[in-house]
C-alpha cells in the first residue's frame, strides 16, 4: 500500500483541530484531518446530522458551524469516519475507514484529540441508565435525546448546569443536582473566570434556569450507590467534605430513570505516550499531559499538541491554541529559528490567555477529589471491561506491584476493549494512595492499535501467497 | 551492606528461577532489576509452551520445562494460568509440508512426541482449523501460560524463599573489590555478592562488557497482538512449519497472535515500535489458520525482545576468565525452558551436579583485550 | 421510562425501520444508533465479562465500548454509527449465544 503524503496531519476535528487545519492550509501546508466521527466538531461542538433542522439558535452550534465552515473552505483533506490505529516512524500513520485501510506519510502531526471524562467508580455505576455527563450533552446536542424523563445530574464542574439546562429544555424533570463543589466554589470560579464575562454569563444563565425550575441543588454531595429498581434507578446520595469524602451522615435515595455523572475531564495522551513524548503530571490541568511549549511543541520533533489534549483549558481556548500550533508547524517547516512572531500571533496569544483563565477556573472547580475514591468499598468495579474490583487492585499492590503497568498485568485492569480509558484514572489513583503520588505510579504504556480495529477490515482479502512470511526460524 | 552469597542481576524468568533455587538451597541471595520483576520478555511473551518451535537440541530441556510449568503449583505456587493443550504445527503448501516433515522428524529424534497427521485428523483435534491445511504435526505436550502473571507468582515465591528483591534499581556496572562483586547503581556502590549471575536477556551483551567479556547478542524485536474476548474459536496451540506463527485462545476468550514477526527498534533507549505491515501479515496468517478469528477486533499490540547468540544456542554457566561470575540467557524458546534451565544453573551454584549439561559460553567469546587488539 | 427524543430540539426526517436482534425498531435516519437503541428501551446492550451483569452505553463518544454491537456482521460501537434504513443490528451478547 502506498503512503499518502502530506506536510501536516491533524488528529481530531474538534475546535483545536479544525482551527489548526484551516490555519495550516492558509500558511500553504498540505494538511489531512483524521477524525473518527462522521462529522467534524468534536464533543464541545458536536453537530446534529445534516438532515436535522434546529428551530432554535444555539451558541455552541453557531460557534461550531463557524469552525466547520472555515475547515470546509480551507482545502484541507478530511478523513472523516477514519480511525487512526497506529502512528510511528516520525511519522507514518495507519487508519481504517469505510473504504478500508490507508497509510499516510507526514512531516508534522498535531494531536488534538481532546479529553475523556473522569468518572470515579461507586457501587452500581455500571448499571445501565448511568451515563457520563459529557455523554448526556452529546445525546442532547447531536440527537436531541434525553436519557430519561426523571434525571439525577451529579458530579462536578460546568457540565452540571449545561446538562440541567438541556434536560429542562427537553421537558425532562431533574430530581436533583448532586454537586461535589460548595456554593462558594462556584462563586470563586466565576470570579476567576471573569476574563471571559460572556462565558460566565452563559453559565449563570444555565444556573438561573435550574433555579427557576426549582431543581434541588445539593452542594457538597455525592452519589454513594445506585441500585436498579424495576426499570428505574435508586440513587443514594450522601454529603461529603471538600475532598469528596462522605461525612458519615446518612443520605437519602432518589428515584430516577437515568443518572448523569462526571468528575471532570482528563486529557487524552495515548498518541503522545505511544510516540514516547515526555509527559508531566499536572493535577490542575487534568493529570498527565505531554510537556509542551506555548505553541504546543512536544519533546518529539514534529509532534505538537493543542486544545484540551495539552491540558484542560476549555473549548473557547482550543481553536486559538490550534491556530498557534499550526503557525508554529508552518514556521518550523521552513527551518526558521525561534518562535513565530507578528501581530497575528500576539493577538492569538492574548485572546487565548483570556480564554485559558476562564478554562482553568472551570478546571479548578472540577479538580479531582481524592476522598471520593478513598471511601470506595472493596467490591466496587473499577475496570468496567474486565470487572476488576478495587479489592483486586489493592491486592496486586500488596503483592508488590508499584506502578500502573504492573497492576494492569497482574489484574487485567485496563486490558479490555476501552484500553484503560474508563478505569485508568481511578486505578492510578488507587495505586498512588499506596505508593505516594501519581508521579510514582508512572504512565500507562502507550500501545497500538490506538482503538480496537476489526481484524477482517485490517487484513482485507488476500491469497496465501500474498502474505510476506519472513524466513524460517532456526531449527 | 553485607555481601550476598549470590547476586543475581536481571529479574526475568531465568534470573528469578536461579535466585529462587539458590535461596532455597541455603545461599543468601539478592535479585536486582532495573525495572519491576518480569516486565520485559518474561512478562510480555506469548506464553506458548510448544515443542514445535523449540530448537531440536533443546527439546529435552523444553520437555522438562513443560513439566515444571504444568506443575507450577508444586514448586512455584501462585497462578500463572497454565493450560496444557494439544499443539498443532501446520503446513498450507507443499513446501511447508516438506519442511514440516523434516523439522518434525528432527525434533522427534530428540525425544519430542510429535506425530504427523492429515488435515482431517488435525481438524478433529482443532475444529476451528481452516480447510486450507494440507498437513499438520501434532504434539500432546504443548499448552500455554499467561505470561503477564509470571512476575506475580515468582515474586511471592521469592519473598517466601527469603530472596532480597531490588526492583527498579538500574545497575550500571560491576566492580570487583575484596573478592566481591559490587553493583554500581547511579554511580555509587549498591548490593554486593561473592558470586554474581548475569541474567539480563538481550542486555547480556553490555552486562558481560562490565566484566571485560565480549559476547555479541542479536536482538529480535518480536511483535505480539491480542484480540478482544470472543466466544471459543479454537482450543489448541497453533504454529506453522517455518515457525512464524503462534496462536492460542485463553480461557477469557482473548486470542493471542505471535510468531516472531519483527518490529522496529532494539534494546537501547528510544525503545521499539510496531511495524503495521508486519502486524497485518501476522494477522493474515492467523486468520488463514483460524478463519473465525477475522470477526474479532484487535485490541493491543506490543513488542518483546528476544536474545540470540551467534549459534542461536544458550549461554548457561560460568563466565570464562572471571571466577565466580555466571551467565544465563539466550535460550531459544527460553520461557518454556526457563524454570528448568534456571534450576540447572542453581544446582551448579549449590555445588550439585546439574541434571543435564549446561551451555558453556567459551565457544562464543574472546576476551575484550583480544578483540581490541584485532 | 427510557430515553426519549425531544420533539422540540429538531425537525427530524421521517422514521425508518432497522432490525435489532431480529425485531423491527423505529429510528431516525442520521441519529446515532446508540440513541435509537436507548429510545427503544434497548439500552442494556452488553454484559459484564465475569459477572454477566447487564451493561449499557456510558460515554456516547467512542471510548467506553459498552455499546458494542454487530452491524451487518461487523463489530462496531453503536455511538459511532449513524442510523440508516435497514441496518441489521445484533447485540454481541445475543450473537455469541
Amino acid at each position: 500500500m502506498d503512503d499518502l503524503a502530506f506536510d501536516f496531519a491533524v488528529i481530531g476535528a474538534g475546535p483545536a483541530g479544525m482551527a489548526a487545519a484551516a490555519t495550516a492550509t492558509a500558511c500553504g501546508l498540505s494538511c489531512v484531518v483524521i477524525e473518527e466521527a462522521v462529522l467534524p466538531g468534536g464533543q464541545a461542538y458536536r453537530s446534529p446530522p445534516v438532515a436535522f433542522r434546529a428551530p432554535k439558535k444555539d451558541r455552541d452550534r453557531s460557534d461550531g458551524d463557524a469552525l466547520r465552515n472555515e475547515l470546509a473552505r480551507s482545502g484541507a483533506t478530511l478523513a472523516l469516519g477514519h480511525r487512526l490505529w497506529w502512528i510511528g516512524e516520525r511519522f507514518r500513520l495507519a487508519t481504517l475507514g469505510p473504504d478500508g485501510p490507508r497509510t499516510y506519510r507526514v512531516t508534522a502531526v498535531l494531536v488534538a484529540t481532546g479529553t475523556t471524562e473522569r468518572v470515579m467508580p461507586f457501587p452500581g455505576w455500571t448499571t445501565p441508565g448511568v451515563i457520563g455527563l459529557a455523554a448526556a450533552t452529546i445525546l442532547a446536542k447531536a440527537d436531541g435525546v434525553v436519557p430519561g424523563e426523571r434525571l439525577v445530574v451529579a458530579g462536578v464542574g460546568p457540565l452540571l448546569p449545561l446538562v440541567v439546562a438541556k434536560a429542562l429544555a427537553a421537558g425532562a424533570r431533574v430530581e436533583a443536582v448532586v454537586d461535589l463543589a460548595a456554593r462558594y466554589d462556584w462563586v470563586r470560579a466565576a470570579l476567576e473566570g471573569r476574563s471571559r464575562p460572556d462565558l460566565v454569563a452563559r453559565g449563570t444563565g444555565w444556573l438561573a434556569r435550574a433555579t427557576f425550575a426549582r431543581v434541588p441543588w445539593l452542594f457538597r454531595h455525592t452519589v454513594a450507590r445506585v441500585t436498579p429498581s424495576g426499570d428505574a434507578l435508586g440513587v443514594e446520595i450522601a454529603p461529603v467534605d471538600d475532598e469528596g469524602r462522605p461525612t458519615g451522615v446518612v443520605g437519602r435515595t432518589l428515584a430516577a430513570d437515568s443518572l448523569c455523572i462526571g468528575h471532570g475531564l482528563v486529557p487524552t495522551t495515548e498518541i503522545t505516550r505511544l510516540l514516547g513524548a515526555r509527559h508531566v503530571f499536572r493535577r490542575d490541568r487534568g493529570g498527565w499531559i505531554a510537556a509542551a511549549d506555548a505553541f504546543g511543541r512536544t519533546s518529539v520533533r514534529g509532534l505538537y499538541v493543542a486544545g484540551d489534549t495539552a491540558g484542560i483549558d476549555g473549548a473557547a481556548a482550543a481553536p486559538l491554541a490550534g491556530r498557534l500550533a499550526a503557525t508554529a508547524v508552518a514556521h518550523d517547516a521552513e527551518g526558521s529559528v525561534g518562535d513565530p512572531d507578528g501581530a497575528e500571533v500576539r493577538s492569538l496569544s492574548r485572546r487565548r490567555a483570556a480564554a485559558v483563565r476562564f478554562g482553568r477556573a472551570m478546571a479548578r472547580l472540577s479538580k479531582p477529589r481524592p476522598g471520593l475514591l478513598a471511601a470506595a468499598s472493596a467490591d466496587v468495579v473499577v475496570c468496567r471491561c474486565e470487572d476488576v474490583t478495587r479489592a483486586e487492585i489493592d491486592a496486586a499492590v500488596a503483592a508488590g506491584a508499584r506502578d500502573v503497568n504492573q497492576v494492569k498485568a497482574w489484574t487485567r485492569c485496563g486490558m479490555g476493549p476501552c484500553q484503560g480509558r474508563m478505569c485508568g484514572e481511578a486505578a492510578a489513583e488507587l495505586v498512588a494512595m499506596h505508593v505516594g503520588g501519581r508521579e510514582r505510579t508512572g504512565l500507562w504504556t502507550g500501545r497500538a492499535p490506538l482503538r480496537p480495529v476489526p481484524l477482517d477490515a485490517l487484513i482485507g482479502t488476500y491469497e496465501y501467497g500474498e502474505i510476506a512470511i519472513p524466513k524460517a526460524a532456526p531449527l | 551492606m553485607k555481601p550476598f552469597d549470590c547476586l543475581v542481576i536481571g529479574a526475568g524468568v531465568m534470573g528469578a528461577t536461579v535466585a529462587l533455587h539458590a535461596a532455597r538451597g541455603g545461599l543468601s541471595t539478592a535479585l536486582v532489576d532495573r525495572g519491576p520483576i518480569c516486565r520485559e520478555a518474561s512478562g510480555v511473551n506469548a506464553g506458548t509452551l510448544t515443542l514445535h518451535m523449540t530448537r531440536a537440541d533443546l527439546i529435552p530441556y523444553a520437555i522438562e520445562g513443560w513439566r515444571l510449568w504444568t506443575n507450577a503449583d508444586a514448586w512455584l505456587g501462585g497462578d500463572v494460568g497454565v493450560v496444557p493443550a494439544p499443539g498443532l504445527c501446520l503446513a498450507f503448501t507443499d513446501d511447508e509440508a516438506a519442511l514440516l516433515e523434516q523439522r518434525s522428524s528432527a525434533r522427534r529424534a530428540q525425544g519430542a512426541p510429535i506425530e504427523l497427521v492429515d488435515a482431517a485428523a488435525a481438524r478433529a483435534i482443532e475444529p476451528g482449523l481452516s480447510a486450507q491445511v494440507q498437513l499438520a504435526a501434532h504434539c500432546p505436550l504443548d499448552g500455554h501460560v499467561t505470561a503477564y502473571l509470571t512476575g506475580r507468582a515468582y515474586r511471592a515465591a521469592l519473598v517466601e524463599a527469603g530472596v532480597t528483591l531490588f526492583e527498579n534499581m538500574p545497575v550500571g556496572g560491576l566492580d570487583r573489590a575484596g573478592g566481591q562483586f559490587v553493583a554500581e547503581v547511579d554511580g555509587v556502590a549498591g548490593p554486593r555478592g561473592r558470586r554474581v549471575v548475569l541474567a539480563g536477556g538481550v542486555w547480556l551483551e553490555p552486562m558481560l562488557g562490565w566484566l571485560g567479556v565480549r559476547l555479541p547478542i542479536k536482538v529480535l524485536v518480536n511483535q505480539l497482538a491480542v484480540t478482544e474476548r470472543l466466544s471459543p474459536v479454537m482450543r489448541s496451540v497453533l504454529t506453522i512449519a517455518n515457525g512464524l506463527l503462534s496462536l492460542k485462545q485463553f480461557d477469557n476468550g482473548t486470542v493471542l497472535v505471535g510468531g516472531g514477526w519483527q518490529g522496529r527498534g532494539g534494546r537501547d533507549l528510544g525503545g521499539t515500535e510496531l511495524v503495521p505491515e508486519n502486524l497485518i501479515g501476522n494477522l493474515r496468517l492467523a486468520c488463514w489458520a483460524v478463519p473465525a478469528l477475522a470477526k474479532a477486533r484487535l485490541l493491543r499490540g506490543w513488542l518483546g525482545l528476544e536474545a540470540e547468540t551467534a549459534d542461536a544456542m544458550p549461554v548457561v554457566g560460568p563466565v570464562p576468565g572471571v571466577a565466580d561470575a555466571y551467565v544465563i540467557g539466550s535460550v531459544h524458546s527460553g520461557y518454556t525452558s526457563g524454570p528448568y534451565v534456571g534450576r540447572l544453573l542453581a544446582q551448579h551454584l549449590l555445588d550439585q551436579e546439574p541434571e543435564r549439561p549446561l551451555f558453556p559460553m567459551d565457544r562464543l567469546v574472546r576476551p575484550l583485550a583480544e578483540e581490541t587488539a584485532r | 421510562m427510557p430515553a426519549c427524543r425531544d420533539p422540540r430540539a429538531f425537525e427530524r426526517p421521517p422514521f425508518v425501520t432497522i432490525t435489532v436482534d431480529g425485531q423491527p425498531v423505529d429510528a431516525v435516519p442520521g441519529e446515532s444508533l446508540v440513541a435509537a437503541l436507548m429510545v427503544a428501551g434497548r439500552g442494556a446492550i452488553g454484559r459484564s465479562p465475569r459477572g454477566g451483569l447487564p451493561r449499557g452505553p456510558f460515554c456516547m463518544m467512542g471510548i467506553c465500548q459498552d455499546c458494542l454491537v454487530e452491524v451487518g456482521g461487523v463489530r462496531c460501537q453503536a455511538c459511532l454509527v449513524p442510523v440508516q434504513a435497514g441496518l441489521d443490528v445484533r447485540t454481541v451478547w445475543a450473537s455469541d449465544g
